[in-house]
Order: structure tokens, then C-alpha cells, then sequence
């Protein structure tokens, strides 16, 4: 079953938008304002340059993006929902309403908290553009600024594709929250974003790759949760975001891989990194310290009534819910154990399963990014070093939750608070470290050359050398 | 698990991607679509973030069948829909190109104690 893709329309979708006249002229008003805030707070400067960029065109068999040169204030940013995994009826696969056959409105009780869903997870799709709006003008190659300006005009799509769920389905509630997501700003203290991190400067691109590796990961993982709900629309809409997604997260990835590989390279030949501009190891450590810490407080507490009424009223499913691997789609009858502390004594606490939401589905984060940082040290065994970076655990420097407010090594650990004040700047970037990066962001412009401190990447986007010409500039 | 539906994952991380894998994900749903339209094999065709056997993409993996696939690319198709829909058997062309511990770190992380 494939769905019709309409994308001659002003707005490219494949949601029937021809035929909704009421919701497509809302939608059409939106899009000025739209642009507007693109220009302000999209990417700064650029805007006139062609950017060899995906689109995406579809879904379904055949490919769903084309690739082209575009300047950004045209990219054609749509409106796409999967198509349905099987044909006939679908059912609600966990939680109360397990069993009834998926919702295509979202009932009366459940608008308020589905909104709320909606709009937190929208909020950072605009946030995450605005963080990064200076990155371009310090790009170390036009590979990497091709790649960033793919991140930003999904984010952008992502976007669209809340705010269509927000008119579509939730009135005049919906596109006032439509108009405020417009409004608020990334670090603004009187109209910030909604989620902590989403209001972190992101001043080089150190903080970018730790940023799409960590903090996009988490993004991953809360629409992965919110494909599975029992609400249609929404898991539609969010089972196509993940697609887009995949590649931030590549970025990321590929990203401090490279760094890692250009530092691996230096200090095989014996030179120091920091001699010539390029990223030390332990540099490296204290950023993922501070970006997936941070990303760890994105999932919320781990025991969470929050959690446990989404999982109850069939809102949002656990990590692969949807695939029949777990035992028990009610999550009743079972506890989470896991550990607290209480004056330095380490203590069982067992959670009733669905207040655990949060905690499952962090836990999966974990492995996840587990399998990533072992991925960056198979660099460095290839040269033949012996040093590693690792991935702190889940206590560390954490704000929310069981942990929050203690003190913990980045081996989960429990110290007192001065031992990790003394301890501080070697786990967590300090100034001089923003500053050092900071002077190591030279652009560098021409054709397949690159920033002394990343290595090139192993093949370029969609097939083309790593040194075509990815931002052609006028 | 034996009532449960046969999972066939395709790698849907950086690596993988970036050989096609969205499109081979595509490809293997709608090809199997074709075969058994009514699903009556209870087979479900997923996308799966990074199995870290990422040298060797593009990687599928059947669960419960614990078989591990890499370097598939859309020419073995057929072959792994018939094993899927027909002779049950594991292709092991395919087989055993990932070191162990990965296969591991997959298989348990489906194995969910809940
Ligand atoms: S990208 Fe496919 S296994 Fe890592
Ligand atoms: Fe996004
Ligand atoms: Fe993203």
C-alpha cells in the first residue's frame, strides 16, 4: 500500500493536503512565518550558495530522496507519513488500549498529554537549528558544512511534520502551539526551548558531532517510543522522521570518529596534538563526558508517573514495542529493579514497571551508544595505541532523577562532592578547553581539503568523491 | 517465543545507510510482500539503528532464528526471502562475518526480560 505523493504542491506531502482545504490554508499561512524565522534563525549567511542536499521525495519502494544542489531558503521541506506496515486494521499493540484498533483521532482524554508529547518533541526540532546557526562560517571542510546544512533543513522538516499533526488534529490549540514554537528561542532567558539541553550553546564542532551522537540519539529513542503509540498519525509521522534521523546520527559518529582518527594518526608519528592544532584524547573524554551526561537527563527520571500514564493510555510504547518482543505489552505485574543511594549506602529499589518507562528506554540509549564508543576505540587499536575513550555511566554528573544531585566517577562510583570538584576539570571541559577548541575552528573551504584536526571521511554523500564540490558558493 | 512473529532487522546506522540499506529495507519488505501478501509467515520487517558490525554492512539479522547477515546487498534478496518463506534454511554465504561478540550484543538486546 502506497500512498499518493503530491509534490508539485506548495507544500509537498503525501497526506491528502489537495483535498483538506481547511488544514492546507492553514498550513500555507504558517509557512510565511516559517520562512521568516528560517531566515533570522536558520543558518547565518549562506543563503545564496547551492548546497548539495537530500530531499526527501516519498516513501516507500524506489528510494524516498533525491539529491541535488539547492540553496536552503528553497529546499522543499514536506509533509510525509509512513505508509501503514500492513494493510487492513491495526491494532493497539501495548498499554490499556491494547487490543482496540489504532486511533486516527487522537480521543478527547488523551489531547491535553498527547500535545504535550507532540510539542516537546517538536520544540527541539528548531531549537537544535538555532544552536548550531553560527557552525557554517568555521566548517573545516565543505563536506562537514554540507553535511551540518543537511541536519538543519531536516530539523526543519521535522518541524513540519509536528506542526502538520498540531493543526491537523488538536484545533485552535494546536496552532497556537504551531505559532509558539515559532516564538520561542534557543537560549532566550525570557522564551527559552523547552528541554535544558535544547538551550546549550553549540560553539564548535566538537560540541556539534558530541551533540548529533548524544543528544540526537536521544531524539532517536523518544520518536522510536513515539512510533509506537496507538495514536496513528503520530507513529506514522515519527516512524518517517527516524529515517532522516539515521543520518544526524551518522554524522555525529563519523564525525568524532574522524577527530579520533586525525589525533590517532599524530600521536602514532609522535606528535603532540595540541602542538598543531588538532584534538587531544583527553579533550575528546570531556566532551562526550558533558554531552552524553547531559543527553542521559533528556529521558527524565527513571521512576516517572509522567511515563507511566503515557504507557498506560497507549501514547508512547517502549523501545520496540510494537515488534512482540517483550514478554508482557501490559508492563502490570512487574517491577524494574535498579539502585539508589542513601548516605553513601547503596541500596535495591524496585520500580513498578510502567512508572520505569523512562529507565527502559534509557537503558537501550546506553547500549546504543555503548556499541558507538567502542566503534572510536577499533581507531584507535588500528594505530596500534593503547589508549581509549569510554562512555561514563548512567550516574554521572547527573541533574534529574536517582542520581541528580549526587556524586558519582565516571565509572559510577559514588564520591563525595569535593572529590569530584577536585576531579572536575579533568572529566568536564573547562574554559581553556572551549577556548583551545575554539582557536582550532579555521574554516577550510577548498575542494577535498580538510581542518588539520578531522581526518577526511573514507567515502563522500550519495556516491560522489569526497572532494566534489558539495557548496558551491556565489 | 515460538508464537511470536519471525523479526527480520536491516541495519539502518550511519554505515549501512550509506550502502543502501533504506532502499534494501524497502526493497526485502515489498519483495516478501509480493510472496506472502497475507503475511501468513508472521514475518515483520523492521529497521534497526546500528548493530556495530558496521565494516561489514549492510547487516540483517533474523530473530529468533539468530542468523546475522552481512554484506547483503540487493542482489542476495531473493535468495534471503526464499530462506525466509520457503527452506528455512540459513544462509551461511552470508553467516559469520561479524566478530562474536557483536551477534552477541544483538541477540541479548532483543532478549528483553520483560
Ligand atoms: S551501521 Fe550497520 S551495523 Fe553499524
Ligand atoms: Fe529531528
Ligand atoms: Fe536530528
Amino acid at each position: 500500500m502506497t500512498s499518493f505523493v503530491d509534490l508539485e504542491a506548495k507544500i509537498p506531502n503525501n497526506v491528502g493536503l489537495k483535498d483538506d482545504p481547511v488544514i492546507r490554508r492553514a498550513l500555507e499561512t504558517w509557512q510565511p512565518a516559517y520562512l521568516e524565522w528560517w531566515r533570522d534563525m536558520g543558518p547565518s549567511d549562506f543563503k545564496q550558495d547551492d548546497i548539495y542536499l537530500r530531499t526527501a521525495v516519498g516513501v516507500g519502494r524506489g528510494g524516498w530522496a533525491n539529491f541535488g544542489h539547492v540553496k536552503m531558503p528553497d529546499y522543499r521541506w514536506g509533509i510525509f507519513l509512513a505508509d501503514p506496515e500492513t494493510e487492513g486494521e491495526r491494532k493497539i499493540k501495548f498499554g490499556d488500549a491494547m487490543g482496540q484498533p489504532v486511533w486516527m483521532q487522537i480521543p478527547g482524554e488523551m489531547r491535553a498529554r498527547a500535545r504535550r508529547l507532540i510539542v516537546t518533541q517538536a520544540d527541539t526540532e528548531p531549537a537544535s537549528v538555532e544552536q548550531q546557526r553560527l557552525l557554517g562560517h568555521t566548517a573545516p571542510s565543505i563536506y562537514d558544512m554540507r553535511n551540518l546544512f543537511q541536519v538543519n533543513v531536516e530539523e526543519g522538516r521535522h518541524l513540519w511534520a509536528m506542526v502538520y499533526l498540531l493543526h491537523k488534529y488538536f484545533g485552535s490549540e494546536g496552532r497556537d502551539e504551531a505559532e509558539e514554537l515559532l516564538r520561542r528561542r534557543s537560549g532566550d532567558p525570557d522564551n527559552p526551548r523547552v528541554l535544558q539541553a535544547f538551550n546549550k550553546p553549540i560553539r564548535d564542532w566538537m560540541a556539534f558531532f558530541c551533540f548529533t551522537t548524544f543528544t540526537d540519539r536521544d531524539g532517536k529513542y523518544q520518536l522510536a517510543a513515539l512510533a509506537e503509540s496507538g495514536f496513528d498519525p503520530l507513529a506514522r509521522t515519527t516512524q518517517f522522521m527516524l529515517t532522516e534521523e539515521a543520518h544526524h546520527l551518522q554524522v555525529g559518529e563519523n564525525g568524532i570518529a574522524r577527530i579520533i582518527e586525525r589525533t590517532a594518526q599524530l600521536m602514532k608519528e609522535g606528535v603532540d596534538p595540541r602542538k598543531v592544532g588538532a584534538m587531544p584524547l583527553d579533550l575528546i573524554q570531556r566532551y562526550i563526558n558533558e554531552w552524553s551526561s547531559a543527553s542521559y537527563d533528556l529521558f527524565g527520571g527513571e521512576d516517572s508517573s509522567n511515563a507511566a500514564e503515557a504507557f498506560a493510555t497507549s501514547l508512547k510504547g517502549r523501545y520496540r514495542e510494537g515488534d512482540g518482543l517483550y514478554k508482557d505489552p501490559l508492563a502490570l505485574n512487574q517491577n524494574y529493579e535498579t539502585e539508589i543511594f542513601e548516605n553513601g549506602v547503596e541500596k535495591k529499589v524496585q520500580i513498578p514497571l510502567r512508572r520505569a518507562m523512562n529507565a527502559l528506554l534509557l537503558e537501550a540509549y546506553h547500549a546504543d551508544a555503548t556499541r558507538i564508543v567502542a566503534r572510536w576505540n577499533r581507531v584507535l587499536e588500528q594505530y596500534q595505541l593503547s589508549e581509549r575513550v569510554y562512555l561514563p555511566t548512567l550516574r554521572f554528573n547527573r541533574q534529574i532523577g536517582l542520581y541528580g544531585g549526587l556524586w558519582f566517577n565516571p565509572q559510577g562510583e559514588q564520591i563525595s562532592k569535593e572529590a569530584f570538584e577536585r576531579k572536575r576539570t579533568e572529566w568536564l571541559p573547562v574554559d581553556a578547553d572551549y577556548q583551545y577548541v575554539k582557536n582550532c575552528m579555521i574554516k577550510v573551504w577548498d575542494r577535498g581539503k580538510f581542518a588539520n584536526w578531522i581526518a577526511p571521511p573514507p567515502v563522500g554523500i550519495n556516491n560522489q568523491p569526497v572532494d566534489f564540490e558539495y557548496v558551491k558558493f556565489h | 517465543m515460538s508464537d511470536g512473529p519471525r523479526l527480520v532487522y536491516v541495519c539502518e546506522g550511519g554505515d549501512c545507510s550509506e550502502k543502501g540499506s533504506v532502499e534494501l529495507f524497502e526493497e526485502l519488505r515489498a519483495q516478501i510482500h509480493d510472496k506472502d501478501s497475507g503475511n501468513k509467515s508472521n514475518i515483520r520487517v523492521r529497521k534497526f539503528p546500528c548493530f556495530g558490525g558496521c565494516a561489514h554492512g549492510i547487516n540483517v539479522v533474523v530473530y529468533p532464528d539468530r542468523c546475522f547477515y552481512s554484506k547483503v546487498t540487493a542482489a542476495d534478496i531473493p535468495e534471503v526471502v526464499a530462506s525466509l518463506l520457503e527452506n528455512g534454511k540459513k544462509i551461511e554465504r552470508l553467516s559469520g562475518k561479524v566478530e562474536k561478540d557483536v551477534e552477541q550484543i544483538t541477540f541479548d538486546l532483543l532478549t528483553t526480560g520483560f
